[in-house]
């Protein structure tokens, strides 16, 4: 009886930890009054919609999107191949190459972004976006090489010298027989590689500069200036996109298989 | 007919710095049912591959019909493989399987259908075209790879251990089923095994390989009668296999004494080639088997373990029992050193 009764407070503390503050800064967003502050002063729904008006969230959120989607796609161009020559080939260093190429994971993002800063962008002259562009390919780079390295391993590569003996050459091997069977590996590697993209903060927080923000940089520096409720709505709705993507993933490729 | 099909010159193989094949020279005819036999590391999957054009050789050639293949690509060489794991795209229909390679070549609609539904026909699939291959069995599986190597019409087919992921009774099914299509299409099949019995009764010609090397070539009653080495017979079946001396044969424990008539080399026997129950030598039981029309003993003797096997309806021994045995001249096969091997006649 008591040990029953002591799982299920670890489990409900667990869930309260985590869901917890999700709720807080849903509800939070639904103030009435002018100030963020829990509990809420009455409720509205104003705050939702004001975040959609605001000139600066416009902009940023596009930046991020923007990131997010072509930062990754770069990031599987790169990494598929990556991911095919180190699943296929013996080549040299295969090992280093894996751990090189996961790096970005292990190093803490705030060393990644002053290295970029210092390094790249203060040197070279790169552009703010471009310095966030390559930044966000090179931190999406290991989850893409990561997930679709795990779905190649699970393919026999027996199907591919089948395919050159029935006529195709190595490409079209890659492209007939390899590609459509790990599809859902990197349709995986890309839902992932968005939603790390997108809610990446301390590399940006480097590279953002006058007018060019990612939209948690452009919510951090909103929240320094103005204290209103609007930024609880914005990150409620963050994470209800986040929760909705990686639902429909679950429910329609088995996300969780590849992670 | 050609007698040099496919030709193997000179040809070595290695896997890096590891070397798998130190040279090897083979003679393939047109139209037949060839094995490679042999231990796993033996080679013999290593050259299929490099027949095949998947690896290339370090020295040596490759012919096929007439033409030199050493350094043609393995998508230009007109081979067919069947592998072991069948290597079926999964994310296709058993008829997208099919006409996976003809579409390759640019083939128009109509003649891709006839032809794959000819090349279903043929392996009994017809009626599970539209499944994928997870949906269908071991056998069919195995069948559909075949058929989507034949619609090729390849000038040789390679098979890599056609029979070994089938049960028992697939197995006899299948080998009825693959020279069947050897007789009706005439395609040259080589066919590599680690199974004695299945290359026995599957093939034309047996090319036994050990580390690298042909020990024998030959038809199956060759091999099987007639092994030209103690590693060929003891892959036949020999399994008792002694060293001759003077003063009788040596075992791995001891000798034993007797008149052998033999010079020199070696003697095999057949474990059915032994008698219990009766004879000069004395040994104990260790092991004993039942298995069906016959009994299978192990002896052991001074010079060493004796297999031996005995009808069904002879007496039984039992483990612990001290029995005597014979191992007749007549019946054992001698295997002189440096010399053809003969059946001892008494």
């Amino acid at each position: 009886m008591t040990s029953k009764w002591t799982s299920r407070l670890i489990i409900g503390l667990t869930l309260t930890f985590l869901i917890g503050p999700f709720l807080i800064i849903i509800l939070a967003g639904m103030s009435a009054g002018d100030f963020l502050a829990f509990p809420p002063d009455g409720l509205s729904l104003k705050w939702y919609i004001k975040v959609f008006t605001v000139e600066s969230f416009q902009k940023s959120f596009a930046l991020s999107m923007f990131l997010a989607v072509f930062g990754t796609l770069t990031a599987l161009v790169l990494g598929v191949p990556a991911a095919y020559a180190i699943s296929r080939y013996d080549i040299p260093f295969g090992e280093t190459i894996k751990t090189v190429v996961a790096a970005p994971i292990i190093v803490p993002g705030i060393i990644v972004g002053l290295a970029l800063l210092r390094y790249l962008v203060i040197p070279l002259g790169f552009t703010v976006t471009l310095a966030l562009f390559l930044a966000h390919t090179a931190l999406v780079l290991p989850y893409a090489v990561r997930v679709v390295l795990s779905s190649l391993n699970n393919l026999e590569s027996d199907m591919e010298e089948a395919a050159v003996l029935l006529g195709c050459s190595r490409v079209g091997a890659f492209t007939r027989v390899v590609l459509p069977n790990i599809q859902g590996g990197v349709l995986a590697a890309f839902i992932l590689g968005f939603v790390t993209s997108f809610n990446q903060v301390p590399v940006s927080l480097f590279l953002s500069g006058p007018g060019v923000r990612t939209l948690p940089i452009d919510m951090l520096s909103y929240m320094e200036i103005t204290f209103d409720p609007s930024v609880a709505a914005l990150s409620a709705l963050l994470a209800f996109l986040s929760v909705v993507i990686v639902f429909v993933a679950e429910k329609f490729l088995g996300f969780s298989r590849y992670v | 007919m050609s007698d040099r099909f496919v030709s193997l010159q000179k040809l070595s193989l290695a896997y890096g710095q590891t070397e798998v094949v130190p040279e090897l020279d083979l003679d393939i005819r047109e139209g037949e049912l060839i094995a490679l036999l042999g231990p796993s590391g033996c080679g013999k999957t290593t050259t299929m591959r490099a027949i095949a054009g998947l690896m290339a050789p370090k020295t040596g050639k490759i012919f096929i019909d007439g033409t030199d293949v050493t350094r043609t690509p393995a998508n230009k060489r007109g081979i067919g493989l069947v592998f072991q794991s069948y290597a079926l795209f999964p994310h296709l229909s058993a008829f997208e399987n099919v006409a996976f390679g003809l579409r390759l070549k640019k083939m128009d609609n109509l003649e891709v259908t006839s032809r794959v539904e000819h090349g279903l026909n043929t392996v009994g699939l017809a009626h599970l075209a539209a499944r994928k291959p997870a949906e269908m069995s071991g056998g069919q599986q195995q069948r559909l790879s075949l058929s989507r190597s034949l619609v090729m019409e390849p000038k040789v087919l390679l098979l890599d251990e056609p029979l070994s992921n089938l049960d028992a009774r697939l197995r006899l099914e299948m080998r009825t089923e693959l020279q069947r299509l050897q007789r009706e299409t005439g395609i040259t099949m080589v066919f590599v095994t680690h199974d004695q019995a299945e290359a026995l009764a599957l093939a034309d010609r047996i090319v036994l390989m050990k580390e690298g090397v042909i020990e024998q070539l030959g038809t199956a009653d060759e091999l099987y009668n007639k092994p030209a080495s103690k590693f060929a017979a003891d892959f036949f079946g020999f399994e008792n296999i002694f060293a001759v001396s003077d003063a009788g044969i040596v075992g791995n424990k001891g000798s034993l004494a007797g008149t052998f008539e033999a010079q020199d080399g070696h003697l095999a026997w057949r474990p059915g080639a032994v008698v219990v129950g009766k004879g000069p030598y004395e040994g104990t039981v260790t092991g004993v088997a039942f298995a069906g029309e016959q009994r299978e003993y192990v002896i052991e003797a001074a010079l060493g373990q004796i297999k031996a096997t005995t009808p069904a309806t002879d007496k039984r021994y039992e483990i612990g029992d001290s029995v005597a045995f014979d191992l007749p001249l007549a019946g054992a096969w001698h295997l002189p050193e440096g010399r053809q091997g003969v059946l001892m006649a008494k």
